[in-house]
């Protein structure tokens, strides 16, 4: 509670500071009639000097504090008899923190109702101590700031450095971003590894992580058939609706269409990559799978099952097509206009043109493009997990129910297991796999994406 | 070849034979965004048909229930709104300096490289990937409490941000470099001319392009649920840090339930949250229209 206050009150210090050194340099502006910086910019300053140096303060408070009350606790009489279990001990503590915080809550141990008033009196006391440091900090950092406004001082300069800080960190997030993706891939998927062997996992073709335990385990972790569902459903059978109709589409709206038609047209083919990817999957399962059963059954196939691989795929395909269409959109685009004129003025069609000169000569663009449409495809989740089914097998029956990557990765976090069994960690090798297979594609497509404007250009 | 007949019979079949051609193949292409489109009206239909009679009061201002008839999802629609405030709040202010850092500041060098490329493959990373990126960091590691629209918004910012990097830079790299020369020439600093003259001429564009991005978080359902944001949640949530869920969740939900009373409640939460996106892109596209400058 204090800690919060404070923080409040350096915020004020902050503002006060602000219009104080304002104030102060524009009497300086009004009798000197020049300075290096505009007023507002000592203001700035001095507004930095006061937060800055305290919020650093402050944060690193909060973050030793709950160290400093638990070592008080511990000292306490009453912890005495807590017991040495780690994890049952960190319990009682956090219960006699809620307690300590809200005395109405109900407490289920009988030891930390005798330890929330300790617990109370502890944090009141080293949160106060906090409260004062900070407070002289912000305070220190003010007179330090204040005493800076002077005719000559570029406080314009120094507020322009924090500026320029502040972008530079903005920017690092990104890196940051994949370091803790990567991170926390890797360091997982170590530690099951260290259960499972990789070669045993990239090669089994056997999955069946529910009966997993004792010595056979590495049996039971053969992903083979969920890349195999995944490419399956995603590489193959998505793109096989998405490629055709995407590409005849851009081809449509870029060659034929006339303006008023494309300008209707795009920004509604627009709208499929839009719609949820859970309204897909709802939409599979609904309306999708039941048609395609039924379609089996009068094929005369035994006991067609309600997921399919044809569903999931079927539905992906169409939400894809507009990615596929707009990349090649832009790579039908980027050949140069006297390449199809050069065809059109030797007495070719348009639409001869379009298979024998614009096509070929846009090929690079379009395969990276469908590079990237894969990508996305094996990387969708909500659509195999309404409709593609659970179950872990090699089969090319389009009919079947097939299980991906990603379908798997949920289905093992989202139970109600410990975090720790090789089941759960399995997760996170599968993400692994995941990550590593659309970097490459998204590299290497990017790559021939570059180049290909470059010949072009 | 000179004296090629341009009237004999073969020649005329031949000719009729490319024209067919051409005719079919345009066909074709307009047979493509037909099938496209009319899958899309199907869709469409299916969910106006079966969800329309369950859109009111009731539905709109409910939270989740056992009983699909008092079901509602005002709940869920809270807790999308308090996870898309984390994320607007997160990753619209980093999204903006990041792209003002690497548009105007960013010296040549190979660290700079590494944060494009990153940025780049960042925006085509499968969104269940950040799901396990938020499991592993926030709770396991951070503690945070699970379920909340705390830990929804901050998974959903990381994966935001690279939109909005990318459209930010380019909105930044349309304004002219004249209106910076004539800013530079007046004596004004280089982070002034970015902030006073550059940024607002670019705004129109990099708010087009961060609501595009939460449009698409809106609708974001996987990384959820790796951060178990599929609850129960009977009672709306009253801050960030509460257990809650979300609208596209709650749909996800709802289509599990066995009970067949709930595909009227699937399909009206699904109407609910296209209406939204909608708004929310057609307000992308007014922005761009109004506001768009051709220099």
């Amino acid at each position: 509670m204090i800690l919060t206050g404070v923080l409040l009150v350096v915020l004020g210090l902050g503002l006060v500071g602000w219009f104080a050194a304002r104030a102060r340099a524009r009497l300086l502006y009004a009798g000197r009639g020049s300075m290096h910086s505009m007023p507002g910019y000592h203001g700035w300053h001095m507004a930095l000097w006061v937060l800055v140096p305290a919020l650093l303060a402050w944060t690193a408070w909060s973050a030793i504090m709950p160290g400093l009350v638990e070592g008080v606790v511990m000292a306490d009489p009453a912890a005495a008899d807590l017991p040495a279990d780690e994890m049952h001990r960190a319990a009682i503590l956090a219960e006699a923190s809620t307690l300590a915080a809200d005395p109405s809550a109900t407490a289920f141990d009988r030891q930390s109702q005798a330890l929330a008033e300790p617990m109370r009196a502890a944090q009141t006391r080293f949160a106060a101590i906090g409260a004062l440091l900070v407070l002289i900090i912000a305070l220190a950092g003010g007179g330090y700031g204040f005493t800076r406004v002077r005719a000559g001082f570029p406080a314009r300069t120094h507020v322009e450095r924090a500026i320029l800080g502040l972008l530079l960190a903005a920017s690092l997030m990104a890196i940051l971003t994949t370091f803790g993706i990567v991170a926390s891939l890797l360091f997982e998927a170590g530690l099951f590894f260290k259960d499972v062997s990789p070669i045993a996992f990239l090669t089994g073709t056997h999955w069946a992580p529910g009966n997993a335990r004792g010595t056979d385990i590495d049996g039971a972790f053969g992903a083979v058939p969920l890349f195999w569902g995944t490419i399956y459903i995603g590489a193959i059978i998505a793109m096989l609706v998405a490629i055709p109709l995407g590409l005849m589409s851009a081809i449509y709206l870029t060659q034929y269409a006339s303006g008023a038609v494309r300008k209707w047209f795009k920004p509604m083919l627009e709208i499929l990559a839009g719609v949820p990817t859970v309204v897909y999957g709802y939409f599979a399962a609904l309306t999708v799978a039941p048609i395609i059963r039924d379609f089996a059954e009068s094929m005369g196939m035994p006991n067609p099952s309600t997921e399919s691989a044809l569903a999931a795929g079927l539905v992906m395909g169409v939400m894809i097509i507009p990615f596929v269409s707009s990349m090649a959109d832009d790579a039908l685009a980027a050949v140069p206009r006297a390449m199809s004129d050069g065809s059109l003025a030797l007495g070719a069609t348009k639409s001869e043109t379009i298979k024998k000169v614009l096509l070929p000569a846009a090929l690079p663009g379009i395969v990276a493009g469908v590079m990237l449409a894969i990508s996305r495809a094996i990387g969708e989740t909500m659509i195999v997990v309404m409709a593609a089914g659970a179950s872990a097998q090699l089969s090319a029956n389009p009919f079947a129910s097939m299980t991906t990557v990603t379908y798997q990765i949920v289905q093992m976090l989202t139970g109600d297991q410990e975090f720790n069994s090789p089941k759960t960690l399995s997760a996170f090798a599968l993400g692994l796999v995941l990550f590593v297979v659309t970097l490459i594609l998204n590299i290497i497509a990017l790559r021939v994406v570059k180049r290909f404007r470059e010949a072009y250009e | 070849m000179s004296n090629l007949n341009w009237n004999s019979p073969e020649i005329v079949k031949r000719l009729a034979r490319r024209h067919a051609a051409e005719r079919r193949f345009k066909l074709l292409g307009l047979g493509a965004i037909a099938l496209s489109l009319g899958f899309l009206a199907l869709l469409l239909v299916m969910m106006m048909r079966n969800g329309v009679g369950g859109l009111d009061w009731r539905f709109l201002s409910g939270s989740d229930s056992t009983d699909p008839s008092v079901a509602g999802i005002w709940g869920a629609a809270k807790g999308s709104l308090l996870t898309m405030l984390v994320t607007l709040l997160l990753s619209f202010p980093m999204g903006v300096l990041a792209a003002i850092y690497l548009e105007e500041f960013a010296p040549r060098a190979r660290w700079i490289e590494w944060v494009e490329v990153s940025i780049n493959n960042l925006a085509a990373v499968p969104s269940i990937i950040f799901g396990l990126l938020g499991l592993a960091v926030f709770i396991n590691t951070l503690n945070m409490p699970r379920s909340s629209p705390l830990v929804g918004g901050l998974t959903l910012a990381l994966m935001t941000m690279p939109v909005i990097v990318i459209s930010g830079r380019n909105a930044i790299k349309a304004v002219p470099p004249s209106i910076r020369n004539a800013a530079l020439a007046v004596g004004a600093s280089k982070v002034q001319t970015v902030f006073h003259h550059v940024l607002p001429l670019a705004l129109p564009g990099i708010l087009t392009g961060t609501i595009i991005g939460m449009a698409r978080a809106l609708g974001e359902t996987a990384p959820l649920l790796m951060i178990g944001m599929r609850a129960f949640v009977v009672t709306p949530p009253s801050g960030i840090t509460d257990p809650s869920s979300v609208l596209p969740m709650q749909i996800f939900l709802w289509s599990d339930e066995i009970d067949k009373a709930f595909v009227r409640n699937t399909s009206a939460a699904i109407i609910v949250l296209l209406v939204f996106l909608l708004a929310m892109n057609g307000l992308a596209i007014y922005l761009r229209n109004k506001f768009e400058v051709r220099w």
